[in-house]
């Protein structure tokens, strides 16, 4: 039950006092002030130099805008729009010379988010990423080493000179150097495929990051893993296979290779294929047998 | 740059004048210790750094410690103080900023506004045919096409409304920002006052809750007041907002809105804020996302 009105009016204390004991011999010369709470409403704006004034058109002379209103001297500019590219009639310039080469293939490329090694010494050294577990993009995008990956990420080794973690690195790709490096410093780099819907999955966590059917797992890192909704692919282009079989880029599918034989799935590796011997046929022996000469 | 270095050179030139004065004299000598004596308590003067060009030459100086503020927690109806609470300076004890307060209003007055529904046809989403209503020649009549022209009666409308969205975008963390500097500059200015818990009244009746208002100095003649509550209390908002066709309520001192209801018009509006702390918790946690205070990283403990 609240309180009852009478008690508490008796014993509330109200936080602002009423001003009863105004000096009393003041009484014809003071005038309750009236106290209206202004509101801060009514003061509220923008910063001064943070928006423009419009431009006012036609409004005299002194305006700097007054005659013509900023269009010049007759012609089709002057009443109205001309169209975009016109060319006075004459067949537009885009269409006379367009576009054409490479830019039709510009889809096509491959957008690889550049990460330097000094950025990944930087990030464990300041205890962001945990260098005891494998480092992938998920590990990168969680803890903003990279940020908008879009078909995945390429490790290079810019300020390799600093690097100095054993990491166990797994990205899209790597260059050479950063490879040497890596393992310099006793870590170890896999490059491995990705596409752009995988790179989202996995940042969700929906998707292995590490392991595709393709991929050689361990024999001890199966019970590691847990069901993933989405699974991760393998690279269906020949472009994509040829360079993570190359034990060169540490791929993923280097364990398909076998022994001696190049990542190429055109060109054989000189000899190793077969060699076409033609063989005397058994009637051409047996021929050869009853010659006289 | 060169007149420190002067006037840090005339201080030492005074400074071996004094020693040299004091090491002749024996008058100055046995005055020395009294009189060398120092007012200004001793600082240890910062170590000399040597330049390196490998080590940053602007380091970021860390941001003042700003103490947190204190409020006071009243019972509610009776306005007891209770005890006091600690509040982070970065929640209620921002600067102003009339211009993120601006654009907080004014984005929330245009999602109010929100999605514009009228909608006429243009001539090409009317209903008929294309077909010509009569010849191009030869009646003495104008010309016309299909009947779906505007200029038409039963064609289409021509620069009528078409739906559209009014309301703007605003940074998160701007409009979390623009929250806590109201309810600081309100904190400030002695207008946030913070309560316990409000209960609901007995009575729908608002006479009760008008005096209540007056004798705090929260009602009509000292600007009104917000009260904010977690819940919605059926008899307390009905006494203070009114009833639909019923009693007027005691809205003239005041309003009373819930916690979710409130947005940062309603607390500039009037004359003060009384909040639940709970309330008051709450809306400061809710609207801190511009408070970064975890790195984002991929250990996990």
């Amino acid at each position: 039950m609240p309180p009852r009105l009478h008690s508490l009016l008796r014993f509330s204390h109200s936080i602002v006092r009423p001003n009863i004991d105004v000096l009393l011999f003041l009484g014809p010369f003071h005038d309750t002030p009236q106290q209206r709470s202004a509101s801060i409403l009514a003061s509220l704006s923008k910063n001064p130099g943070s928006f423009r004034t419009a431009k006012r058109l036609g409004r005299g002379p002194s305006s700097g805008k007054g005659k013509t209103s900023g269009r010049g001297h007759k012609g089709q500019k002057q009443h109205g729009k001309v169209p975009l590219g016109f060319n006075g009639g004459q067949t537009k310039d885009e269409v006379v010379a367009g576009k054409r080469g490479d830019h039709f293939w510009a889809a096509f490329t491959e957008d690889m988010k550049p990460l330097n090694l000094c950025k990944v010494q930087d990030w464990v050294d300041q205890g962001r990423l945990d260098p005891s577990k494998p480092i992938t993009i998920k590990e990168l995008c969680e803890s903003r080493c990279v940020s908008n990956v879009k078909d995945g990420v390429k490790l290079l080794a810019k300020g390799s000179e600093q690097f100095s973690t054993p990491l166990n690195i797994i990205i899209s790709r790597a260059s050479a150097k950063a490879i040497a490096t890596v393992e310099a410093a006793g870590g170890s780099v896999t490059t491995r495929y990705y596409t752009a819907f995988a790179v989202k999955k996995i940042v969700q966590g929906k998707m292995d990051p590490i392991n595709s059917l393709q991929s050689q797992i361990e024999a001890g890192a199966e019970t590691l893993k847990r069901p993933f909704y989405n699974r991760l692919p393998d690279p269906t282009s020949r472009k994509d296979i040829e360079y993570y079989r190359d034990p060169a880029h540490r791929g993923y599918l280097s364990h398909l290779v076998p022994e001696g034989h190049g990542p190429s799935l055109f060109y054989r590796t000189p000899g190793t294929g077969k060699i076409a011997t033609r063989k005397a046929s058994k009637a051409k022996a047996a021929d050869g047998a009853n010659r006289i000469w | 740059m060169a007149i420190p270095s002067l006037r840090s050179s005339g201080k030492c030139l005074k400074k071996s004048a004094l020693t040299f004065l004091t090491a002749r004299d024996p008058v100055m000598q046995c005055l020395a210790p009294r009189l060398s004596r120092s007012m200004a308590t001793e600082v240890q003067l910062p170590e000399r750094q040597v330049y390196n060009p490998f080590i940053p030459a602007i380091s970021r100086r860390p941001p003042p410690i700003v103490p947190d503020v204190l409020a006071t927690v009243y019972s509610f109806p009776d306005m007891e103080p209770l005890r006091f609470t600690h509040y982070p300076a970065n929640h209620l004890h921002l600067p102003l900023r009339r211009d993120i307060l601006h654009q907080a209003v004014v984005y929330e007055a245009s999602c109010h506004r929100g999605m514009r529904k009228a909608s006429t046809k243009w001539r090409g989403d009317v209903h008929g045919a294309n077909r010509k209503i009569r010849p191009q020649k030869g009646t003495g009549k104008a010309r016309l096409g299909n009947k779906k022209s505007p200029m038409l009666r039963g064609g289409g409308v021509a620069f009528g409304p078409h739906p559209r969205d009014m309301s703007m975008k605003m940074p998160r963390k701007m409009y979390d920002l623009a929250w806590r500097i109201a309810l600081s500059y309100r904190y400030r200015r002695g207008e946030l006052i913070v309560v316990q818990k409000v209960q609901d009244l007995e009575m729908e009746d608002s006479w009760w809750i008008e005096k209540i208002m007056q004798h705090n100095h929260w009602g009509n003649e000292d600007g009104r007041s917000l009260l904010v509550t977690r819940r919605v209390m059926p008899k307390l908002f009905e006494a203070m907002n009114g009833s639909k066709g019923g009693q007027p309520g005691a809205g003239r001192h005041g309003i009373v809105k819930e916690e979710s209801d409130i947005d940062v018009k309603d607390l500039l509006e009037l004359g003060r804020i009384v909040i639940e702390k709970r309330s008051l918790d709450s809306i400061l946690k809710d609207h801190s996302s511009d408070l970064n205070k975890t790195v984002p990283s991929a250990v996990y403990t």
